[in-house]
């Protein structure tokens, strides 16, 4: 245990913390903006695996990761196009259509990556040349502040960034406001000529865009290869964060830090050999999730026509 | 109320517009407003399987494309998916070997969904249902057959109808979304088998994460030589006959029902709501927990850190789904789906076509079944140009 409490152990906890936290922080303030417009889109597991597996192909194929974040941009975006056509046109079941497009998005993932890099019966397992911490000179030489804040991916500094704009766009701009506002009362919008199904297509495709570059750091960015169970139920956590943070964007930062900083804790407890059972460990993002959920029960933020589909003229 | 008056044969509205529109049927057809989307007032349920099967055909179309571009004849890779999935006596007694499980999680999903209760966790409460036959087995070993089948068949479904209930409990005490409470679950109980399966019932002399193998006795019978189908497949087509009599002639059948149509109104019939949903999600998790004791003491015998890897509690969700959540429906995709499994290992074989495939299957009928389950509840209707 005392080799645990090292300085060189608890930097490495808070520079993984934020490792761990960015993923969630993509598909979680994209989930908050397409749940806003009253639309909830249960397929952020599926969607993030798919987005992993596009951005891995295209930056494979072509040797650009930037090309690959594009790929997986589109791959997101391409379902998140979907759950639009489901729920805001045909205004199929929310949370069934959510399930639905997660197995597609999935199996979507599993068959495309093996018909392009399995050769009989067995996959290659091809890797990338992922992106580099991104050095922030000057700051990153600050001892530990530096290495914590200024020494990370593009892509953590991206989904950070991405708070504060949520936070703007959903609160200071007429878009935003109007998006809000669709989900809480659409029957009200509707009669004020605001657009309610073009504004929920660009809120789930957003979120599906989102959802697909959380995926794509963990294939170009955090890891440099894609396999099945790439994203491991961080679709479903980052789903918990958007809850549990009360569909706010600041506490949704929180929230991701939070599960960030437990993961990053189990697996440096993990490493050194600390006697406790792994798979306690395993299981702690997910009971804490739990008990998040149980103890944070203030919905006062929660869109009020939240999966219910807008029928015009009907009540 | 308004499903009563609805009864009346809705095809034939034959009202005077009707006549006017048939004079030029190409202009009417061009003419903003000749014909209209309208919703159906009551749609009959035939239309909802023809509706289905529509879905499926064109499902049957996207994938022949897909695999076209794959570079395989669709016909070859159909072919030799049936082949594979019901092509001999072997292969076919082989498909409903795999369904057994899929028919049990499907039920799982189907009665959950009825009540409008999303129960997600078929997968978690099918591997306690096998660590509650496993307990039982390990903790009772000198039971006479009989009893201990019984026993272990109990244990199963307690401890599949606990794990569900833990979610129960949350939603109904605290109001914890059950979608996500189940989802976390199942990876909860994931590294609870984990634990187990590398600590206290580990086998001896084995470095693997695995039980001891079964004593023969706790088998369960086989139907036929030369085949592994076993009682398990008769208990789930059981299973699926007393699911659909509870949905359809009990008091909580009818609550399940009406909870699932509206949680509100329920409650002011004076339906316990809380008190039918922590049922529901019991006997939806009990199913589920049924599910892995058969293919524990049916087909592995021992629990391996494999054991749920098919994940059936997943593939039961689509399977409920696509069966629009009748019993009977989740026998029939429940053995098409556990074709499509079986048949896969030889398409891939004989074509190079990734066995994924049938992921991809799955994903894309789900989808199309639910769009069509909308469509079908509208129609189109010529109206007249001016009116």
């Amino acid at each position: 245990m005392e080799d645990f409490l090292t300085y060189s152990v608890i930097l490495g906890i808070f520079v993984t913390t934020f490792k761990i936290a960015t993923p969630l922080l993509i598909a979680a303030t994209g989930e908050l903006v397409a749940e806003s417009s009253g639309i909830l889109n249960l397929s952020l597991e599926g969607t993030m695996t798919l987005g992993a597996f596009t951005g891995f192909l295209v930056a494979n194929e072509t040797g650009n990761l930037w090309l690959g974040l594009v790929g997986a941009a589109l791959g997101g975006g391409a379902l998140g196009l979907l759950m639009a056509v489901m729920t805001a046109t045909v205004k199929v079941n929310q949370i069934v259509a959510g399930l639905a497009l997660n197995i597609l998005g999935l199996g979507g993932a599993f068959f495309w990556y093996r018909s392009v890099y399995e050769e009989g019966g067995a996959v290659a397992f091809p890797t990338v040349d992922r992106f580099q911490t991104a050095t922030i000179p000057l700051l990153s030489d600050i001892p530990a502040v530096g290495e914590v804040f200024f020494d990370q991916h593009w892509l953590t500094y991206f989904g950070i960034l991405m708070v504060p704009a949520t936070f703007i766009f959903l609160n200071r701009t007429k878009y935003g406001l109007e998006l809000r506002s669709i989900g809480h009362n659409p029957e009200a919008c509707d009669m004020r000529g605001v657009g309610i199904i073009s504004r929920q297509y660009t809120a789930v495709i957003y979120g599906g865009v989102m959802a697909g570059l959380g995926g794509a750091y963990l294939s170009l960015a955090g890891g440099n290869q894609f396999f099945d169970d790439i994203v491991a139920g961080r679709g479903w956590i980052a789903l918990a964060i958007v809850i549990f943070g009360n569909w706010r964007a600041s506490w949704i930062l929180g929230g991701s830090l939070l599960f960030g900083f437990l993961e990053a804790t189990q697996l440096s407890l993990q490493a050194s050999g600390v006697d406790l059972p792994y798979q306690l460990l395993l299981a702690l993002p997910f009971l804490l999730t739990i008990v998040a959920l149980v103890f944070n029960r203030s919905r006062s933020q929660v869109p009020l026509s939240l999966t219910i589909p807008y029928h015009r003229g009907e009540r | 109320m308004s499903e009563q008056v609805a009864d009346a044969p809705q095809d034939s509205p034959r009202d005077d517009h009707e006549a006017d529109a048939g004079r030029d049927p190409l202009s009417m057809l061009f003419q903003p407003g000749a014909w209209r989307l309208e919703r159906r007032l009551y749609t009959r349920p035939v239309y909802e399987l023809y509706a289905t099967l529509i879905a499926l055909a064109v499902t049957a179309v996207i994938i022949g494309l897909l695999v076209i571009i794959v570079g395989v004849s669709p016909l070859d890779a159909f072919a030799s998916l049936y082949e594979g999935a019901f092509g001999n006596r072997e292969s076919a007694l082989e498909t409903l070997v795999q369904a057994t499980p899929l028919i049990l999680t499907g039920l799982c999903a189907a009665i959950a969904f009825r009540a409008g209760v999303w129960n997600i966790g078929g997968q978690g409460q099918f591997i306690a249902g096998a660590i509650g036959t496993w307990w039982v087995y390990d903790t009772f070993p000198g039971l006479p057959a009989p009893v201990l089948f019984v026993a272990m068949f109990c244990g199963a479904a307690v401890f599949g109808a606990v794990w569900a209930t833990v979610a129960s409990v949350l939603l109904v005490r605290y109001g914890t979304n059950e979608i996500l409470t189940t989802v976390m679950l199942n990876f909860v109980i994931d590294s609870g088998l984990s634990w187990l399966l590398s600590g206290p019932w580990q086998a001896n002399n084995t470095p693997y994460s695995q039980t001891e193998r079964m004593v023969e006795s706790a088998f369960l019978p086989r139907f036929f030589d030369g085949s592994r189908l076993h009682l398990g497949f008769a208990l789930a087509l059981v299973m699926a006959v007393v699911v659909h009599f509870l949905v359809r002639r009990t008091t909580l059948g009818f609550e399940l029902r009406a909870i699932g149509v509206n949680k509100q109104a329920a409650s002011y019939k004076g339906i316990s709501v809380g008190a039918a949903v922590i049922a529901v999600m019991a006997i939806s998790g009990a199913l589920a927990g049924l599910a892995g004791a058969g293919e524990l003491l049916g087909l592995h015998h021992r629990i391996n850190f494999e054991f749920g890897g098919q994940a059936v509690g997943f593939t039961g969700i689509i399977i409920a789904l696509v069966a629009r959540l009748h019993p009977a429906g989740v026998i029939v995709v429940a053995i098409a789906f556990a074709g499509l499994l079986n048949g896969a290992t030889q398409m891939q074989v004989g074509t190079g076509i990734p066995a994924a495939l049938v992921d991809v299957i799955e994903g894309v009928a789900l989808v199309l079944v639910l769009l069509a389950a909308v469509a079908c509840r509208y129609r189109l209707r010529k109206i007249a140009p001016h009116g």
